[in-house]
Order: C-alpha cells, then structure tokens, then sequence
C-alpha cells in the first residue's frame, strides 16, 4: 500500500487502482503514510510552513477524526516537483531521515511508517540524481530555450535544492 | 448516388492537382510563419539590450527573477538573478555560463550553452513543425504592460504538448510563454512582469557580484571538450514522427567514472535527451519524473540505465526508453 500511495501523490497511479487507494487512506495507517510522505516532500522542498501545518493537523485531529484529514490538507504540492528538487543524495536522505524522525515524536503511532517512507523515499530518490545533472546538459539543446536569453536557469532555481546534491556527490 | 459515384474519380482527378497544390502553398505559408516566428523571437532574445523581472511558475511553485541582458559588438551578455529564497545568479559572458550558489558556496561553470537552433532552422525541422503542430496567430494582448501578438502551436497528436507564446509586438522579443499539457491546462509558465527594451546596460550590469570566487568557494566546471559528438553503438527506434537526430555523442559529467552516451532528438520547437550509463550501484531503480513541461523516465536494460528527457508528455518519453537499444 505504501508504494501505492507513494504512486498516487507521483501522479502515477492507475485509475483502476485509485478507489483502492483511497478507501485505505480512510485508515489510519495508509493516512499516516500520507502525511508522513508530504511531510517529507515539503522539508525537502524547504516548505516548512506546509509541514507545521499538517504536523499541527495531526495531532488536533487525529484524536478527533483523522478519515476527513487527507481531503483538506491545504497546498500540498505535487510529489513529482519535489522528487526533483530532492535530486537524490547523502544531503537528501539525510533531511529523508531528519523529517521522519520528527513527525515520529508528533505521532507515535506512526513511528513504523514514518521509517519505513524515509527508507523507501531514500531508495527512491537515487536515480533522480541523473536528471539533475542530465538538465545541463539537456537544455542546451531544447530549440524552445533560444527563445529566452538565460530563461532556461530558472528551472534550475525552482528546484529548491539543486546544487547541494551534486556537492554531496 | 450511383452517378455520382462513377464521376468522382473524374471530378478527384481534375481537382486533385489544384487541391495539392493549395494544400502545399498553405503549408508552406504556415511554415515560413512559424519559422519566420520563431527566428524573429530568438534574434530578438540575443540581439536586444533589455531589463526586466520574470515570474517563473513551475507547478504550484512561483519565482521572480530580475534579467539583464545586453548586446554589444556580437557578443551576448546576461545576468539572472533570483528575487525568491536563497540569493543566486547565472551570469552568461562570452562562451560560458556561470551559475552563483552563495547558500552552498558554490559556482557552476558552462560552457557556451544552448545552441541558437532557430536561426538555421533546417527545411526538414520547418517541415516537421507545421505538419505536427498547427501554428496560429491568436491576436493582440498585453503583458508587462506592452502590446504583444499571441500565437500557439498546438499539437496535431498526444505526444507533444501545446506552447502559447506572447511576443513583443514590435520587437518580436518573447515576453511569456506557456506549455499546455494533454488537456490543456498550463503546466509551465514565464512571463515578464516589468521589462524595458533598449535600456541603457552598462557592462557592470551583467557582471558577477562575485567577480573572484570567494577562496571557501566549490568550482564545478565542465569543459566543452567532455562532449565528443560520434556513433554511439546505441539506437533508439520508437521516436514520435518529425523528431529527427540533431546530435548524438558522449559526455564525461562529475562524479561518473563512465563516459555517458547522449543522444538528442528534435521536432523542431523541443527536444528529448536520451542518456545511456553503465549501472555501477546495484541499487539504481528506474522512475519517473515531473517537472514543468519537463518529463524524465528512467529504466534499466541489463546493466545499463536509461534516462529520457525532454519537454514532452510523459507518455513519449517512457515510449522513447523502452525502445532504446544496442546494435
């Protein structure tokens, strides 16, 4: 199920699986998942505003009626533009680790999942080290990127993060 | 009914020629227009000296920028620096491309970046541009508070996405830009919220704020010598119709031991990257990633990782990896 929702904030879930995936996050166990994952997303975007909210969420209405807190997290981001901004390194799986470890204090109860989405975060964003390094050397060839004198480098400041990874690396 | 039909074939074959022919004078028209279009907005993002502030959304993420650009004697310089989160800079001399990262004390040399492809826009790519994309002049509009003239290139199937272009009416110089996904939402957008054309730059505007790199600082640098362009023993075959090789060669990135194979294919109006490494991690698992109007697939095939980039739906670019082998 963890890779399930992990595929759904990816925007890579089958539409055949969706009312599955989200009939589990209607417990909560699959709802701490989630959390834990945009929680994770957004400390690695540096949107740590995001974070205290839906940490603050957590423990309000957990007690009270966590089924109805997923639909209203407010501003979660793509998962997708994060993975990127993440871009895969030790920097990266370290933040992994330091979030999830944090959001196991706010919530006991989700200590299991919390660790087990750092690992799995971690494992996944490897690879997108490669695209990373790989935008250099793509956009020089992009036709639409003549158009803009040094348009194209925005992209790099919209990841939050994408120079630190290839430090680490 | 029957009549009809027996004189058809006459009534096809006399048309036919006249039909032809006017289906070849509006292609061609279309395609010098949108040549035309696109030559006028890339000479005029070279040749203009302007100043201006862009709003970058990407997502549901928003950041400005502030651009400087000037054109002196042939040559181009640049300098962008972000207004939103931590402070950095790209700065664009003569041949090379500097990226400033003061909040991780590091600086990112390019060499000579992107190719200005418009201006030799082959007949082939001219072609292949009006035949997938249906290339229209929208009208007039305002943005940065200056007149533009709006087109679109919409894609004639769904492997490409769709790009509306504002340009300045009476420079051509492109003053927003959106790519619209498969159901027409924008995924990617630019545009300039202030901008002055032909403003006094004085070179120090376009100049590093660190003009000697800091002693503490990291200088990553990839010399133009790391690309070598040949045959690289790898062939991709399932490519989408008017995407043609524009390059195709090796590259020595950092922290690779390996030479990783490049090959770059183009419609025209964008392009995707197909990357080919050696796996040296036992762990390297394959992914997909959204970025923009920006597309990334990985997979791996036997020991080696397949990485696909480029500026089109995420569909071509997984299309594209899984048809990539070695002769």
């Amino acid at each position: 199920m963890n890779e399930r929702i992990s595929r759904l904030m990816d925007g890579e879930i089958d539409a055949s699986e969706l009312d599955v995936v989200c009939s589990a996050l209607k417990g909560d166990d699959a709802l701490l998942t989630w959390t834990c994952y945009h929680t994770i997303g957004d400390a690695l975007r540096g949107e740590s505003a995001v974070t205290r909210s839906v940490r603050a969420a957590v423990s309000t209405q957990l007690a009270t009626e966590p089924t109805v807190l997923a639909p209203r997290v407010p501003n979660v981001s793509r998962a997708a533009s994060w993975a990127w901004a993440a871009a895969a390194s030790i920097a990266a799986v370290a933040v992994v680790g330091w979030t999830a470890y944090s959001l196991i204090d706010a919530t006991p109860a989700g200590f299991a999942k919390a660790g087990e989405a750092g690992t799995m975060r971690a494992a996944q964003i490897r690879p997108l080290t490669v695209p990373a390094d790989y935008l250099l050397a793509h956009q020089e060839y992009a036709p639409a990127n003549a158009l803009q004198s040094v348009g194209p480098y925005m992209r790099d400041f919209a990841a939050s993060s994408p120079l630190r990874p290839a430090v680490a690396e | 009914m029957q009549r009809a039909f027996r004189r058809s074939p006459i009534v096809t074959g006399r048309l036919a020629p006249a039909v032809f022919l006017l289906a070849l004078v509006a292609t061609g028209a279309h395609a010098m227009d949108a040549a035309t279009w696109l030559m006028r907005a890339s000479q005029a993002a070279r040749q203009l000296d302007y100043v201006g502030t862009i709003v970058y959304q990407i997502g549901p993420r928003v950041e400005s920028s502030r651009i400087t650009h000037l054109y002196d004697g042939g040559r181009e310089f640049a300098k962008l620096v972000n207004l939103d989160g931590p402070a950095r800079e790209v700065v664009r001399s003569e041949g090379e491309v500097r990226c400033y990262y003061p909040d991780a004390k590091l600086v990112r040399v390019e060499p000579a970046t992107f190719r200005n492809v418009f201006p030799s826009l082959s007949a082939e790519q001219q072609q292949s541009l009006t035949r997938y994309y249906e290339f229209r002049v929208l009208g007039e509009d305002r943005v940065g508070g200056r007149p533009v003239q709006v087109v679109v290139f919409e894609p004639k199937d769904g492997l490409r996405y769709g790009h509306r272009f504002w340009s300045d009416g009476s420079t051509g110089l492109l003053l927003k830009a959106r790519v619209l996904n498969e159901r027409g939402d924008g995924v990617e957008q630019f545009a300039f919220s202030d901008l002055t054309i032909n403003a006094r730059i004085d070179p120090s505007m376009v100049a590093p704020s660190w003009p000697v790199v800091p002693p503490d600082w990291q200088v990553l640098e990839t010399a133009s010598a790391d690309v070598v362009a040949r045959d690289t023993g790898w062939v991709v075959t399932r490519v989408p119709p008017g995407f043609a090789k524009i390059m195709e060669g090796f590259r020595k990135l950092r922290g690779r031991r390996d030479r990783i194979a490049h090959l770059v294919f183009s419609d025209g109006l964008v392009s995707v990257s197909v990357f080919i490494e050696p796996i040296v991690a036992a762990s390297t698992p394959a992914g997909f990633l959204q970025k923009g109007g920006l597309n990334v697939y990985s997979v791996r095939q036997d020991d080696h990782l397949i990485t696909v980039m480029g500026e089109t739906p995420g569909a071509t670019v997984r299309q594209i990896a899984h048809s990539v082998s070695h002769r």
